[in-house]
């Protein structure tokens, strides 16, 4: 299938790549070693203390998302920009269609990304460890279940807005307005503590079936109250599942809006689109003849 | 017996108030190179780009030959654009392979398939190498490669020969012409019209969107029913360049440069006109195709 094979490619190219070796590799090996140099000289004794809660680890992987999201939605949005500059686009919708290009791009280098806050959560783990004990006892069944695929969705999420951006820019100048669409899935970050204290207030419920804000919301609520059929403090089972089927809807139609928007722009390289502009090339792609273009 | 490979009817396309293209219908041959020329901006690329699917036309079809009403397949189309650009990162081996991969050739041929025609070109030593530390003619050739690599049906060339040194053009001339041999169709664009000559079986030549000019070279240069004369001469030719029908291109001192209407034959230069000088050299042919696209799109101009 082209799709897997765009997703290999994009994926092997990246692993090779010095970036990727140096963030990935040497950087988290970097700081493993040196604390675990100093400790060693320093000789600190481990302090006891108790598992932590959920809602620290909740918090700790909403971070670890939104740092490893933006890096790899980054590495997208170049990505997206240098398959226009170098005119490789033309020879590749020749072959695949733009969603397939655009999709295996962003599962790609998104599993690239995975890889990479997997290692940082592995070191912070075992630096972390060296000082406190770390335990991931307190972690029921459920949250093993619905961290992962938050943590996947938002990632891939997040991804395909940074793909849309680089696919409606001309240059890496230009983001302009369409560069403040990439913060929306960002903006839970700024009510932590209110959804942390109160996670099931209605607008903390409201924001969990939101596609852009529902990874970073429900990352923090499931830590913050645990799941279960009632009680005041308790999130119910649909409001997980209509969030995670809104999240998986809204990732899918946020992958294609890219797509679409990738088909328009890659054939315009002199021209970033406005909002109103992306919003129309997003909607209707090629088949609307209301686009401008070159010869 | 021909068999199309491509067959494209009546489409048109339109950009805001422009109208790229125009109810444009033409057809490419099995073993046939058609050129397909016309002047910057005339429509060309856009029509590629739909016959390549890279977008769909407004109205008309666009259908592939050996199944009857079938759409292009992207797998049986290569496409060597005329804005080069290749992956700058990647290997030259690695790259072409992805290529041939993604246009269905299972890893294994599309790797045999790689080392031969990188062979073919001499650029088996750079297979490992990353394609941005390759020069600007070797990039064209690996791009050529991943055009006609996984053996496509119908080829199409946008400006094949540019940026190539002579000794490139040729191996490429002597490629295409392997590739007709082996049936594959090909639609050449250039606006290097000797070289258009030298190639195509037909032409379609488009402006201002729409087709002007449609059929066999040869037919066409001999419906324009005009002659090019090169003449190196002694003596006087003052009356030779005023005869009614007769046009100078170019004169120098012993040499001219004519251009003869449909009415004076090259028989009737022969017998008649160059009696009054002594010829030292005599050259008469159909006009290039150069002259033919300058004045039907000069006319096709004028006329509006």
């Amino acid at each position: 299938m082209k799709l897997s094979r765009v997703v290999r490619w994009e994926f092997s190219q990246n692993v090779r790549s010095k970036q990727f070796l140096i963030m990935t590799i040497m950087l988290p090996a970097i700081i493993g070693i040196a604390v675990f140099a100093v400790t060693q000289a320093m000789g600190t004794e481990v302090s006891r203390s108790d598992a932590p809660p959920p809602v620290i680890i909740g918090l700790f992987l909403a971070m670890i998302l939104f740092l490893g999201a933006f890096m790899s939605g980054v590495m997208t949005m170049y990505g997206i920009l240098k398959e226009k500059q170098n005119r490789c686009a033309e020879l590749m919708l020749s072959t695949v269609s733009a969603w397939e290009l655009m999709s295996g791009k962003m599962i790609g280098l998104g599993l690239t990304g995975l890889i990479q806050v997997t290692v940082w959560g592995l070191t912070a783990y075992l630096v972390v460890g060296m000082f406190i004990p770390v335990s991931l006892a307190s972690l029921t069944p459920v949250h093993w279940i619905t961290y992962p695929i938050y943590f996947v969705l938002g990632f891939l999420f997040i991804a395909s807005i940074f793909g849309t951006v680089g696919a409606a820019i001309k240059d890496i100048h230009s983001g302009g307005a369409i560069g403040i669409v990439g913060i929306i899935p960002y903006v839970p970050m700024m009510f932590t503590a209110f959804i942390v204290t109160q996670p099931n207030h209605l607008w903390v419920r409201i924001a969990s079936f939101i596609p852009p804000f529902a990874p970073g919301v429900m990352l923090l609520r499931l830590g913050a109250a645990p799941m279960a059929e009632s009680g005041p403090t308790s999130i119910p089972t649909w409001e997980v599942a209509l969030s995670l089927l809104s999240l998986g809807v809204g990732t899918f139609l946020m992958m294609r809006f890219a797509a679409k928007v990738f088909e328009v722009g890659m054939l315009m390289t002199g021209k970033t689109a406005s909002l109103k502009e992306l919003w129309r090339w997003g909607i209707r792609g090629n088949r609307n003849r209301k686009i401008g273009g070159a010869e | 017996m021909a068999t199309s490979v491509l067959t494209v009817d009546s489409i048109r396309k339109q950009f805001e108030s422009v109208r790229a293209v125009d109810d444009v219908s033409f057809s490419v041959e099995r073993g046939e190179i058609l050129g397909f020329l016309g002047p910057n901006g005339a429509g060309k690329t856009t029509t590629i780009r739909m016959i390549l699917g890279i977008f769909d036309p407004d109205g008309g079809t666009i259908r592939s030959g050996h199944g009857g009403a079938k759409r292009v397949e992207k797998e049986r189309t290569g496409y060597l654009p005329e804005e080069r650009g290749l992956y700058g990162d990647a290997r030259v081996g690695d790259l072409l392979a992805y290529f041939a991969e993604l246009k269905g050739l299972p890893r294994t041929e599309a790797q045999r398939r790689v080392t031969a025609w990188l062979d073919r070109f001499d650029l088996v030593d750079w297979q490992r190498s990353k394609v941005e530390k390759l020069s600007k003619g070797m990039q064209q050739k690996v791009q050529f490669i991943a055009s006609v690599l996984h053996g496509p049906d119908l080829v199409v060339l946008d400006e094949p020969f540019s940026g190539l040194d002579p000794v490139n053009q040729d191996l490429l001339k002597e490629i295409i012409g392997d590739l007709r041999r082996e049936g594959t169709a090909i639609l050449l664009s250039s606006h290097q019209m000797n070289r258009v000559e030298e190639l195509c079986d037909r032409i379609f030549l488009i402006h201002q969107g729409r087709r002007v000019l449609y059929g066999e070279l040869d037919e066409i240069k001999e419906s324009h029913g005009e002659h090019v004369v090169h003449l190196r001469y002694r003596g006087d030719a003052t009356q030779l360049a005023e005869t009614d029908g007769v046009t100078v291109r170019s004169a120098e001192q012993g040499a001219l440069s004519l251009i003869l209407s449909p009415q004076v034959t090259p028989d009737r230069l022969v017998r008649e006109l160059l009696s009054d000088v002594e010829v030292l050299a005599l050259h008469v042919d159909r006009p290039p195709l150069h002259d033919i696209f300058v004045r039907t799109i000069g006319g096709s101009d004028e006329a509006q």
